[in-house]
């Protein structure tokens, strides 16, 4: 045996050696072989959730490639009645969820005593600032881009000061104030980064209000609309698919929302939640939420980035939590009254 | 002593199914808590939120747009209904069988589908109808993204309601007067509008009251048509409440006690104009109701039944199939459209790849039978005591059962949710939750519908029955059941039906594994795709179309039995 084929040989072996070791460590990271045992058993959980259903449908799956003895049961509803639902089964004695996943950290401080104590396993790699509480993880971590349809927009705006141009009457979309915690991040972004003066500018060229970002893209996929501010993961599995979207995040900084997401003290199927979370929150499923859903996430080490997201290039943006409890009331008005939308 | 117990058990049911719900309705509208997460706080009453609500321009505005959208609609609802059942009726056109069936075929869409299509169809941007235009040179746009859309499109899907309550009324009427006018020397066009149509005039006001007590209840429509111009109505208004956040349940509940007093006061106008009055036309002597010879213009009033075929029924099929089979709904122009590389069956493939689709179908025929048969027996139960007994307390049944007409589906969840999630039985989570809430929600529509069919069986019979020594329930089971079973299945049919298409009331009370189609068809439309959500539509319109067919032929099967047992 030549020098070559050992130092081959040798490579091979400790390669080997690698993968053989990494392959239960990866395990690990998600979970001890005990808590997937008692996972396995329990076969199911209930989940809450306040993301799109066709969204979470293709996370639950992925989970299920590697977890496929655990059913993932859905119920998705929008923030406002999730949070009534939450709230009245939870009183009643009846809350069925075993995990609940919200946008808005806002309305789910107050529900904190509902949720038990839960850490993955990698809390430690996860930035503080986007928890509101030891017991709720950001689970999504949501960012904001524009986007803008390719085949009607031969112009497309570069900058969010761009969106205030009168060219584009009539052209915007955009989602309205009230109707949860992503959007709250972003007009929270516009009026303390962008001016003042920013909302009164923007409503000037007319938009169209849509109650929340999905039928947004689907509109803009449709051409009712030629551009408007979005969440990526909105955008990014239909551009995937081919739709006639593009997106750019602008220079003044990308506002990026994470969600607040626990295990209820009531939780039947607590092995389970524990075991969906920690997939969620570990590297791979922060990951596979990146790559394949165009989210950002809240690791301190960013595992991969979002295509056509440079982190060096672009300025991510975190509301204060603070105020974003404590200013929202009073912005909300006051939007509602720039763009003359009714409540 | 036996008759007085079943009154209280009757009571007690329809207490427990439409007393207590609404009465958490008005504590919801009168405070500012959850009684459920709070406690029922009587403290706390107030009309703070009827102040603010009556106060907001944006209520009164959304108040306005419902009105003028559902009286608009109305009135075409009652032309277009009363046009169809004077030609099915009264006229020699040709294939009228076919064009009665065409009448009342809009009845079984759902409101959302019938949006989804709509915007399809119409949008004033990307809508299929301007893109044809534009092909064909003309300079004509519509815009249905407007007031005078949603009123459009109200009226063509609420005119069976007319249809259905005229068309009865017409075959019943003696022609005798009819007769005696054009023997006076009237013109035909004259008798028409000094005879014909005054005689049934309780049954065009019913038809007219109805489908505009239908109307303020729709969500799905105006929520697909009036978004993309903000046009609110009370109902999206109301879920607009519902779902913001933080949610505005007690300002919902608010709003939505304003919408069951028009439609209260709505509901006792209907009763006032028909007890007023007499219209007996009805007599004992036998007749045929008489055909108009139209001559040629028979072929124009078929061609009429084809052009609202072709707008109720076709064209919104169309848009779906194109919506549901294409990849992308960005249409250029009209070679875009044809053009068949981009058309492909994607979106089927992953609506049942998603296993929440054959779930939610399973979920509401389940629902749907279920309701349909105890909403049916108990519908019976309340139709029999209030028609053919005596009992003291009848007209309360009568009245308590009456009451959900008013009642907008989209609040009444939160009610129906509040009443009974913490009863120990442990109803919440299981189907016969949003199975009760359907037979509380319709009961209304049930025993009116069954009540007709025990006012046609003489009481002869069961007098007879009774000399014979049969006792009641014996006389029930052997002499009304089968004399009403046609009637019995076309209500339990229609409960079935509505309670597949029932969306409002569910969005609250169903959990993992109680997913029901409505709820999983908002949940597609939501989420922004269009094309899931036409793909769906197409399934639950093919779905419904075979259940009711089946439903259908079963009635004539018993239709047929029944009149072989009376003959």
């Amino acid at each position: 045996m030549d020098r070559r084929n050992f130092t081959k040989l040798a490579l091979a072996g400790i390669a080997g050696l690698v993968t053989a070791w990494t392959q239960p460590a990866q395990a690990q990271e998600i979970a001890s072989p005990e808590l997937i045992a008692a996972a396995k058993a329990e076969g199911k959980l209930v989940l809450y959730t306040a993301n799109f259903a066709e969204v979470e449908q293709v996370v639950i799956k992925e989970f299920n490639k590697r977890f496929p003895e655990i059913k993932v049961e859905m119920v998705r509803a929008p923030g406002g009645q999730l949070i009534t639902r939450v709230k009245t089964e939870a009183a009643a004695g009846k809350l069925i969820a075993d995990i609940v996943d919200h946008s808005d950290r806002g309305l789910m401080l107050p529900l904190v005593d509902l949720f038990q104590d839960y850490a993955p396993p990698n809390a430690a790699d996860y930035d503080p600032a986007a928890l509101i509480s030891p017991k709720l993880w950001p689970r999504l971590t949501a960012v904001w881009s524009i986007a803008y349809n390719t085949e009607l927009v031969k112009d497309p705006p570069k900058t969010w000061m761009d969106l205030t141009k009168p060219q584009y009457d009539k052209q915007i979309g955009q989602v309205f104030a009230q109707s949860g915690g992503t959007t709250w991040t972003r007009i929270m972004f516009e009026r303390q980064v962008l001016g003042e003066d920013y909302w009164a500018k923007q409503a000037s060229t007319r938009p169209i209000l849509y109650p929340s970002g999905a039928p947004m893209s689907d509109a803009m996929v449709r051409g009712e609309i030629g551009m408007g501010p979005l969440i990526y993961n909105a955008v990014y599995p239909k551009q995937k698919d081919g739709a006639p979207l593009k997106v750019v995040f602008p220079p003044e900084g990308v506002p990026a929302n994470p969600y607040a997401t626990g295990i209820p003290k009531t939780a039947k199927n607590v092995n389970a939640a524990k075991l969906y979370l920690n997939w969620c929150l570990s590297k791979e499923g922060q990951t596979f939420l990146i790559k394949e859903q165009g989210n950002l996430t809240s690791l301190k080490v960013v595992p991969v980035n979002p295509e056509g997201f440079d982190p060096k290039v672009v300025k991510v943006w975190y509301p204060n939590f603070d105020q974003y409890v404590k200013l929202h009331a009073d912005w909300v008005a006051e939007w509602d009254k720039t763009f003359g939308y009714r409540q | 002593m036996w008759a007085n117990l079943w009154v209280v058990l009757l009571l007690a049911i329809l207490g427990f199914l439409v007393i207590y719900p609404i009465l958490m309705l008005l504590l919801g509208a009168f405070t500012d808590t959850n009684p459920v997460v709070d406690g029922i706080q009587l403290s706390h009453l107030s009309v703070t939120n009827f102040l603010v609500v009556l106060s907001n321009p944006n209520v009164a505005e959304a108040l306005r747009n419902t009105m003028i959208v559902c009286g608009g609609g109305t009135a075409i609802a009652v032309a277009i209904g009363l046009l169809f059942s004077w030609i099915v009726v009264r006229t020699n056109t040709p294939f009228k069988g076919f064009i009665a069936a065409a009448s009342i075929l809009p009845l079984f869409a759902p409101p959302l589908v019938a949006g989804v299509a709509w915007a399809i169809l119409g949008s004033p941007k990307t809508g299929l109808i301007n893109t044809m235009f534009k092909w064909m040179g003309l300079d004509w746009r519509v815009d249905f993204y407007s007031l005078w859309g949603l009123v459009f499109v109200f009226g063509i899907y609420y005119a069976p309601y007319v249809y259905m309550f005229t068309a009865s009324a017409l075959r019943n009427m003696d022609p005798s007067l009819e007769e005696a006018a054009e023997i006076s020397g009237a013109s035909a066009f004259a008798t028409l509008f000094s005879v014909t149509f005054p005689l049934i005039m309780p049954a065009i006001i019913s038809g007219m009251l109805l489908s505009f007590i239908v109307m303020l209840g729709i969500y799905g429509i105006p929520a697909v048509l009036g978004s993309a111009n903000n046009l609110a109505m009370l109902t999206t208004y109301i879920f607009k409440l519902t779902n913001w956040s933080p949610p505005l349940y007690n300002t919902a509940a608010a709003v939505a006690i304003i919408l069951m007093v028009v439609t209260g006061a709505l509901v006792f106008l209907q009763n006032k104009v028909i007890s007023g009055r007499s219209y007996t036309t009805v007599a004992g002597k036998a007749f045929r109701p008489r055909s108009l010879d139209l001559g040629r213009w028979r072929w124009f009033t078929f061609a009429l039944g084809i052009v609202y075929l072709l707008i109720v029924v076709v064209l919104p099929i169309f848009a779906l199939i194109v919506a549901a089979f294409r990849k992308f709904m960005f249409i250029r122009d009209v070679s875009s459209l044809f053009d068949m590389r981009q058309y492909s069956m994607v979106h089927f493939d992953s609506i049942f790849d998603n296993p929440l689709t054959l779930r939610s179908i399973y979920n509401a025929v389940e629902v749907g039978v279920v309701t349909a048969v105890v909403g049916g027996v108990l519908a019976f139960a309340i139709g029999y005591t209030i028609h053919r007994t005596q009992v003291a307390g009848r007209r309360w049944i009568d009245l308590i059962s009456t009451v959900p007409v008013a009642i907008p589906g989209l609040v009444v969840g939160v009610a129906y949710l509040w009443a009974w999630i913490g009863i120990p039985a442990g109803l919440y989570g299981t189907i016969w939750i949003l199975a009760l809430a359907f037979i509380a929600r319709f009961m209304p529509d049930t025993v009116k519908a069954l009540s007709t069919s025990f006012l046609q069986i003489h009481r002869e019979l069961e007098e007879a029955a009774w000399v014979c020594g049969k006792g009641m329930f014996t006389t029930i089971r052997t002499i009304v059941l089968p004399l009403a079973r046609p009637g019995v299945i076309a209500s339990m049919t229609l409960l079935f039906v509505l309670a597949i298409r029932e969306l409002g009331s569910s969005l609250f009370l169903y959990t993992s594994n109680t997913m029901v189609m409505s709820v999983l068809l908002l949940d597609y439309y939501e989420g922004g795709n269009l094309g899931k959500t036409a793909a769906f539509s197409l399934v639950q319109t093919v779905l419904l179309g075979v259940l009711i067919g089946g439903a259908n032929w079963l009635s004539r099967e018993a239709t047929q039995s029944g009149v072989a047992r009376t003959g």
